[in-house]
């Protein structure tokens, strides 16, 4: 077995509001090989966004880091100082915003914002780093990359500013790539090039990623195994065909079942989950998902579920679904 | 680029005409020139023929239009106080002001945009707090008070700087300067503190409030999460984004200070146009008054323009916005 590119263990952040701790991220544990693609999924608040932020230290406060280990090939993020942080941020791992309206800024031109990155983290500058930036341009499927070099965000459509967005995580050639919600933002047409576009990034340089989403539809698309955030706790850590055929947490069930899906004859099935996650600091006693869980029973709602490894796959449940259920 | 360019000059020159007409009307319809001119017993036939001379029989479209084409050739009349051209008035003051206001615009750019952007960037900290709490006595005192403490302490006190006049003067010909001989510079610095004062904490205020909200924005998380330099990120990608509003109220703020230093120069008994402007409205001197209101006009286009002109270099978002 190869060791984790990535490992976090017991990733806990907390909000401090007034003075009151609310755990946002509780005891979150997960890793991604060499290579690997994992999932992030879970609804809005689950604390996807935050565990990515989390990893490379750029929580907005009053969100905090409280506890936890978070190591990159064997190197503890969680104990760097801030500045050798910064040379982490970029450089070992790339990050890829959710909005491209927003990402981009607006004064500064698109090669300057990619020469800059790669000024930042490769031993490259003036010419050198220019040529990288119009070979990234160009290599993310932009027109005329030396047009676009002297653009400005706002001349560029949703879909090309992404393209950007992702050039510029990806420029100085990061081990990791954290991609935070990477196509929510766009139009259900442009999603589809931008995640193949993610993929044919992805096969040529093998660079592992977290791939942070709600839409399941995207998890099957792209990732190899895949971690289920239910209330800022990890519900569930699968292989992808596991995952989508034999879940084990009664949650990670209703979530698939959650996604319209045409059946044989042509109906669209849609069931929902009753009721709703809990919000920050309203988490109940035992399992989170209990007041909504149709297996739940009286242990669930006395003790928090261990994170339970079986083979391939990780549950915190007390009665996980058999297969057969599926 | 052209278009912004065109469609902004075309807008002052409007305004400008405008405000024009205004100061023709003030001319035109205060006072009483013919009760003035004509002797007490003078006959019907008199005044008729003086009315005819001063083409006040003429339609109110033509005496403006009139008026409009001897201000471009350099008449603008004369001042019933002095009776000297108003145009001599008002070049006599001009330097006093203008070269007293872009000296407080130096102090307000060196003072008050590094001090922005250090409460901006750092805004918890202790000296960051310290500028702040400095700089809401600068917002509140007025002028004149901010001037007679000056004077209290650096001239009366400590004897260091004259506390009036504008000390020795250079003629250039066109234009008489403070600024070429030592005394001349000692006598701006107090005047010029004290009109800078308001505009320090003002940017300040403005600059500190820009930046933090800038820094909030999702671009520059993102240009965190790349790694650059904490130092790129403020001093470029965060200021670029605040330069807009910075520069406009500079700008105005230019325009502020050339035009209503009354107070400031009075406090100073400094020779330039706002004292020239208060002896005027004194004396019901209404030529001076009214060009003064077309000068002012003036000042605050043409600084509003070269604003406008800067607005696409900075943020190219501008241009768009216009078509």
């Amino acid at each position: 077995m190869t060791a984790p590119l990535l490992d976090v263990r017991d990733l806990t952040v907390t909000i401090n509001r007034d003075g009151r701790l609310i755990t946002a991220l509780d005891k979150v544990s997960f890793s991604v090989d060499p290579g690997e693609v994992l999932g992030i999924v879970g609804e809005s608040g689950a604390g996807k966004s935050i565990t990515g932020a989390a990893i490379i230290d750029l929580l907005v406060p009053p969100l905090k880091r409280t506890g936890g280990t978070i190591a990159l090939a064997g190197e503890r993020l969680d104990q760097l100082a801030p500045k050798a942080m910064r040379r982490v941020r970029g450089d070992r791992i790339g990050f890829i915003f959710q909005d491209p309206m927003t990402s981009l800024n607006p004064v500064i031109t698109i090669g300057r914002q990619l020469c800059d990155t790669i000024e930042a983290h490769l031993k490259i500058s003036g010419d050198g780093a220019k040529k990288k930036a119009l070979e990234w341009i160009e290599r993310v499927g932009l027109p005329n990359p030396d047009v676009q070099f002297k653009r400005y965000p706002h001349q560029l459509s949703g879909g090309m500013r992404q393209r950007i967005v992702i050039a510029l995580a990806l420029c100085a050639n990061p081990a990791l790539v954290i991609a935070d919600e990477p196509t929510t933002a766009l139009d259900v047409s442009v999603q589809a090039h931008i995640l193949q576009l993610m993929r044919d990034l992805h096969r040529e340089s093998k660079t592992s990623m977290m791939l942070i989403t709600h839409d399941l539809g995207v998890i099957a698309k792209m990732a190899d195994r895949v971690a289920v955030l239910y209330a800022g706790r990890v519900a569930e850590i699968s292989p992808v065909n596991e995952l989508f055929n034999a879940p084990k947490h009664p949650y990670t069930h209703g979530l698939i079942r959650a996604t319209p899906m045409p059946s044989v004859n042509g109906e669209v099935r849609l069931d929902q989950i009753p009721g709703a996650m809990p919000g920050l600091g309203a988490v109940p006693p035992g399992c989170a998902f209990n007041p909504r869980c149709f297996k739940a029973e009286g242990d669930c709602c006395s003790a928090v579920p261990p994170l339970t490894i079986r083979e391939s796959v990780a549950f915190s449940c007390f009665h996980p679904l058999e297969k057969e259920i599926a | 680029m052209l278009n912004y360019a065109a469609s902004r000059i075309v807008q002052t020159v409007i305004v400008l005409l405008v405000i024009s007409f205004i100061a023709f009307l003030l001319v035109a319809n205060i006072g009483d020139p013919l009760a003035a001119l004509l002797s007490a017993d003078a006959t019907v036939t008199e005044r008729m023929e003086l009315i005819a001379r001063l083409g006040l029989d003429q339609p109110i479209g033509t005496r403006f239009v009139h008026f409009l084409g001897n201000l471009l050739q350099g008449d603008f009349g004369l001042s019933y106080r002095t009776q000297d051209p108003v145009a001599k008035l008002i070049i006599e003051r001009m330097p006093a002001t203008i070269e007293l206001a872009f000296v407080s615009l130096l102090i307000t750019i060196l003072v008050g945009v590094p001090a922005g952007i250090y409460c901006g960037v750092h805004p918890n900290s202790l000296f960051g707090r310290f500028i702040m709490l400095i700089s809401t006595a600068g917002i509140t005192l007025p002028n004149f008070v901010v001037g007679l403490l000056l004077i209290a302490v650096f001239s009366v006190q400590m004897g260091l700087l004259p506390s009036f006049g504008r000390g020795t003067v250079v003629d250039l010909g066109f234009w008489t300067t403070g600024l070429l001989s030592v005394s001349g510079w000692r006598a701006i610095i107090l005047p010029a503190a004290t009109l800078s004062t308001f505009q320090v904490a003002f940017i300040i205020r403005m600059l500190r409030t820009q930046l933090m909200e800038v820094g909030q924005s999702e671009h520059i998380r993102f240009a965190r999460a790349r790694g650059l330099s904490e130092a790129r990120i403020w001093y470029v990608y965060a200021i670029k984004n605040t330069l807009l509003p910075v520069i406009t109220m500079l700008g105005l703020q230019l325009g502020n200070i050339i035009a209503f230093s009354v107070v400031t120069e009075n406090v100073f008994a400094w020779p330039g146009l706002g004292s020239l402007f208060l002896q005027s409205i004194q004396a019901a001197d209404i030529p001076v008054i009214a060009i003064y209101l077309i000068f002012v006009g003036l000042v605050f286009m043409v600084i509003n323009l070269v604003v406008e002109l800067l607005y696409p270099l900075i943020d190219a978002r501008v241009l768009r916005r216009q078509s």
